[in-house]
């Protein structure tokens, strides 16, 4: 059932009215201060008027004498977000979880960063942060003393756990051949069958919110396309929307083709990556080595655009740093069609590889429901049938006029992700073929003061993995004062939890590739 | 669009394709007896220009990895790059009001020795390093 | 040769600096192997620990004593009427130790490891077993050395007598040698290292080379069975050396085709390992091994 036409705002003003403040056009769709309790009152009403609302991100924020909370949240038409203020003496607010599952993760960053407590929702230990850190000190807090924090000891070395009966826990990382990046996950098994997860993440946590913080907008950018080493472009370029909508300036429209060109690529490459990273994990080697062989000539192409393989580096506010030589663009319509053409081998290889089909179908099975509840984005959720882009949804830069489809299967396992991003390869084709032939003539860039006026802003992309959200605030000088950076990992992550459970340990990497975890975004 | 039905089912063409692989050539680069061929923009290390440098300090304010630090040569201010910092973003030679810093191809900067990773400043009066 | 073939078939050039074209590399990763510690666990079972690897590597080398190699008289005195099932248990004694050292190691992934060889070998055995007399039923004989020389009378390998048998033999050899489809034990995205996890230096040496010996010992013993042995036309000079030829000729040609199998297909889960096992190659063994003696006893004796 699609809501497509329920006025989010207006459900809330009618169920709420006098309750909350409503400020339209602020932060999104409209801007809603609420009240400890009160909060929770809202999303019922969201949650029952419209079943695709689902919490892009929690933003915590330091402004002094109190901590204030954002809830951004999606739903079929908007985007807005719920503001709820606690004193700092006492920061408690009730959880949501029950209302919406899917924010389970995003209270507890809040609260190991910020120090707001959760009622319903505690974790005793830390949960983006590492283990040795001291407790009571929160890092995005404003007013802590960066050279005053004392690690703790590193906490002894966990003594195999005592076997229950027929339990049996594995410790799936933080090293293991299966993940590309440090995590842990605590898999109990009984035989073959897992019975729980339980994750650990944060082995990643560089701290890159704080470390925003104390870069020009500029620096930030550099920054902030190294929170991972696949989806930069995307990054950088979210962050760049974000500052752009601050300053009110409009990038020109060649360097908005531009953009769509590189963040294309970049998907392609991701893509790929996955596809072949999905192949190794099911013991298919020749598939990861196909892949990524064919992988070589977009970063081939990303090399020749922007100067560099895996940083581009290829966006700046106002525009991309370079421009498109008319003598690149036989070479890059030449690189698509040779792509093209390889794509119905692997097309054939997922439909009739008899060892290919019995370990991906069937596999990691996500229901709608589910998904809708877990909030999950990306190719994840379009394969469980929720349609949700990003690019179709809100459409940025030059999306809105570039003719694509939406990538959705029904199935909801491993396969179909598998497929949908193999479909989603052969749409990114497409949309670079339809910017090379109708570039715009015209300047790429923008010139842009360096001082950001104050105020707030928020903007989503779709990356290769989902929805990426950014939130800046800014206070008027060159530095900004709160950069946060909700990626699609961290919204997939309960998703794998709850797939992984009644299924076969051996089935646990085909199922976690699939939801392409990027653990470097997870934990910034 | 909707999930795709399979037709019959046939054989995976990875049989034919694996072994039609014997008769191609890797797609293996035998680096580094084949070198790469790189585009002219590419970014590798940086080539600059101490007589068009004004010693204005701009680069150093905007490097982000803090890899720049203005030296003084000959009473004149001039960016020293410290290699091993650079990220290479370039965002110096965008920063640069007199196009000082250049791009070049070289890559190949892997060294035992940190300090040849220091590209010095040289006085204007002779070609930059 | 596996690891070159293996790449080519994936379109690269695997290794390439050890030995003439890169074929030394196991043998490098061998040495390198022997000069490193040799760490043990508290908690493992010192003595299976310690002596497993080395008794498994021990009795996978006696097992390939009795294949003939160069078709003549020094190894034809070993072999005794009944080698083929004395060859048989030795495997099988010998993927016991294998199972026995990662039990041994006290270890989750070890666990889980072992037990899966366990699971994987003794369902495989059967079949193996029934597929390997059949080439024993057509030369009446449970000798190696009286099968492979039966195949040379007249000159007709038993590949053209009961082709079904040996591609039921090649793909049941593939499962009891663990390798794609069926290298689950020792997956190294699951269970890290299977039954390796633990060990390191010259004990993981022995256990690799145990692998490295089982694969050889697989192929040739096909060679044995079903391509005619070492024996093959003699051109000039000493026969033993031609024979020896025509031996490893034949080995890399079987390689070449297990290596294919390896490549083409992805890593099946246990409970399908086991479920093609006992649905599908027990049947079909018992189904050639009739079908042989129904040949051999109504049809060949008409046309040859």
């Amino acid at each position: 059932m699609q809501n497509n036409n329920v006025d989010i705002v207006k459900v809330i003003e009618s169920k709420l009215k006098g309750k909350v403040k409503i400020e339209l056009g602020r932060l999104g769709k409209a801007a809603i201060t609420t009240s400890n309790g009160l909060h929770r009152d809202v999303f019922k009403a969201m949650v029952e008027a419209d079943e695709k609302t689902g919490i892009v991100a929690l933003t915590g924020l330091d402004l002094g004498a109190t901590l204030s909370v954002l809830y951004h949240t999606r739903t079929s038409n908007a985007f807005l977000t719920v503001k709820v203020e606690v004193p700092k003496e006492d920061p408690k607010i009730q959880t949501i979880v029950d209302i919406i599952p899917g924010a389970a993760f995003h209270e507890l960053e809040v609260t190991d960063l910020f120090g707001v407590i959760f009622a319903g929702n505690e974790n005793p230990g830390h949960f983006v942060l590492t283990d040795n850190w001291p407790m009571g000190v929160y890092p995005l807090r404003k007013d802590v003393n960066a050279n005053a924090i004392k690690l703790n000891p590193s906490p002894p070395e966990e003594a195999a756990p005592p076997e229950n009966g027929r339990l049996v826990k594995i410790i799936i990382g933080p090293q293991h051949p299966a993940l590309l990046e440090p995590e842990k996950f605590a898999v109990t098994v009984d035989g073959e069958t897992v019975v729980k997860v339980e994750p650990r993440i944060g082995y990643v946590h560089r701290g890159i919110e704080k470390a925003a913080e104390s870069r020009t907008y500029l620096q930030d950018i550099y920054l902030v396309e190294r929170i991972c080493g696949i989806c930069t472009t995307i990054h950088a370029c979210n962050f760049c929307e974000t500052v752009e909508k601050l300053l009110k300036t409009e990038v020109p429209q060649r360097g908005k083709y531009l953009r769509v060109l590189a963040l294309e690529l970049n998907r392609l490459h991701s893509h790929f990556l996955t596809l072949g990273h999905a192949g190794l994990e099911i013991g298919y080697e020749t598939l990861f080595q196909y892949f990524w062989r064919d992988r070589e000539p977009i970063m081939d192409l990303i090399e020749l655009t922007s100067g560099n393989r895996v940083y581009p580096s290829i966006m700046t506010i106002g525009g991309v740093r370079r421009d498109l030589k008319d003598t690149d663009i036989p070479k890059i319509k030449s690189t698509m069609t040779d792509l093209r053409s390889k794509l119905p081998f692997y097309r054939q290889i997922y439909a009739n590889e008899p060892s290919l089909r019995a370990r991906m179908k069937n596999v990691g099975v996500l229901k709608r429901e589910d998904a809708l509840k877990l909030c999950v984005v990306g190719p994840v959720a379009r394969a469980s049938g929720v349609d949700i882009d990003v690019r179709k949804d809100e459409p940025y830069e030059a999306y809105g006029e570039i003719p694509f489809n939406k990538v959705i299967y029904t199935d909801g396992d491993t396969w179909a992700r598998m497929n949908v991003r193999m479909d989603e390869v052969e749409e990114s084709i497409n949309i670079i073929e339809y910017v090379l032939d109708h570039m715009p003539t015209g300047p790429f860039r923008v010139k842009v003061p360096r001082a950001v006026p104050a105020g707030e802003a928020v903007n989503r992309v779709e990356a290769p993995r989902g929805e990426l959200f950014c939130y800046i605030k800014s206070n008027g000088t060159a530095l900004p004062e709160r950069v946060k950076v909700r990626t699609p990992t961290y919204a997939n992550i309960p998703a794998f939890l709850k797939t992984a459970i009644g299924e076969n340990i051996a089935d646990i990497p085909p199922n976690f590739v699939s939801l392409d975890p990027c653990f470097s975004c997870t934990d910034r | 669009m909707t999930k795709k039905t399979t037709k019959k089912a046939r054989i995976s063409p990875m049989f034919r394709r694996a072994v039609s692989h014997i008769f191609t050539k890797p797609a293996t680069k035998q680096y580094p007896f084949v070198k790469p061929i790189l585009p002219e923009d590419y970014r590798g290390q940086q080539v600059f220009d101490s007589k068009l440098c004004i010693g204005c300090g701009l680069c150093s304010r905007d490097c982000p990895a803090k890899a720049i630090e203005m030296v003084d040569v000959e009473g004149k201010k001039r960016p020293q790059f410290r290699l091993d910092q650079c990220i290479f973003c370039y965002q110096c030679a965008e920063s640069c009001p007199r196009n000082a810093i250049k791009t070049s191809v070289f890559y190949e900067l892997a060294t035992t020795d940190k300090s040849s990773l220091v590209m010095k400043p040289q006085a204007s009066a002779q070609k930059g390093a | 040769m596996e690891r070159k073939i293996e790449a080519r078939l994936q379109n690269r050039v695997g290794p390439m600096v050890a030995g003439p074209g890169g074929i030394l590399q196991p043998l490098a990763d061998l040495i390198k192997l022997l000069t490193k510690e040799d760490i043990e666990p508290r908690d493992a079972k010192k003595l299976v620990f310690r002596y497993a690897p080395l008794i498994a590597f021990a009795v996978m080398v006696f097992a390939m004593y009795f294949l003939p190699i160069d078709g003549a008289s020094v190894l034809s005195t070993t072999g005794f009427n009944g080698d083929l099932i004395v060859i048989l248990a030795f495997v099988t004694i010998a993927n016991f130790l294998l199972f026995l050292s990662g039990w041994a190691s006290c270890n989750p992934y070890g666990t889980i490891g072992s037990a899966r060889v366990l699971t994987q070998f003794l369902g495989y055995d059967i079949p193996l077993t029934l597929l390997a007399l059949t080439p024993a039923y057509i030369a009446g004989s449970l000798s190696i050395f009286a099968i492979s020389s039966a195949q040379v009378t007249p000159y007709i390998p038993f590949i053209i007598m009961a082709p079904w048998a040996f591609v039921l033999f090649v793909i049941t050899m593939q499962a009891e040698l663990e390798k794609d489809p069926f290298d689950i034990p020792h997956a190294d995205n699951e269970v890290v290292g299977g039954l390796e996890t633990e060990y390191t230096g010259g004990r993981l040496a022995f256990l690799h080379l145990t692998r490295d010996v089982q694969i050889v010992f697989g192929a040739a013993l096909v060679v044995e069975l079903f391509l005619g042995g070492p024996h093959g036309p003699v051109f000039f000079g000493v026969p033993a050396f031609w024979f020896t030829l025509w031996f490893v000729l034949k080995l890399i040609a079987v390689v070449a085709i297990t290596e294919y199998i390896t490549v083409v297909f992805a890593r099946l889960r246990i409970d399908q390992v086991l479920s093609v096992n006992w649905k599908i190659m027990l049947p079909a063994a018992i189904l050639s091994l009739v079908l042989t003696i129904a040949m051999v006893t109504w049809i060949y004796p008409r046309v040859f």
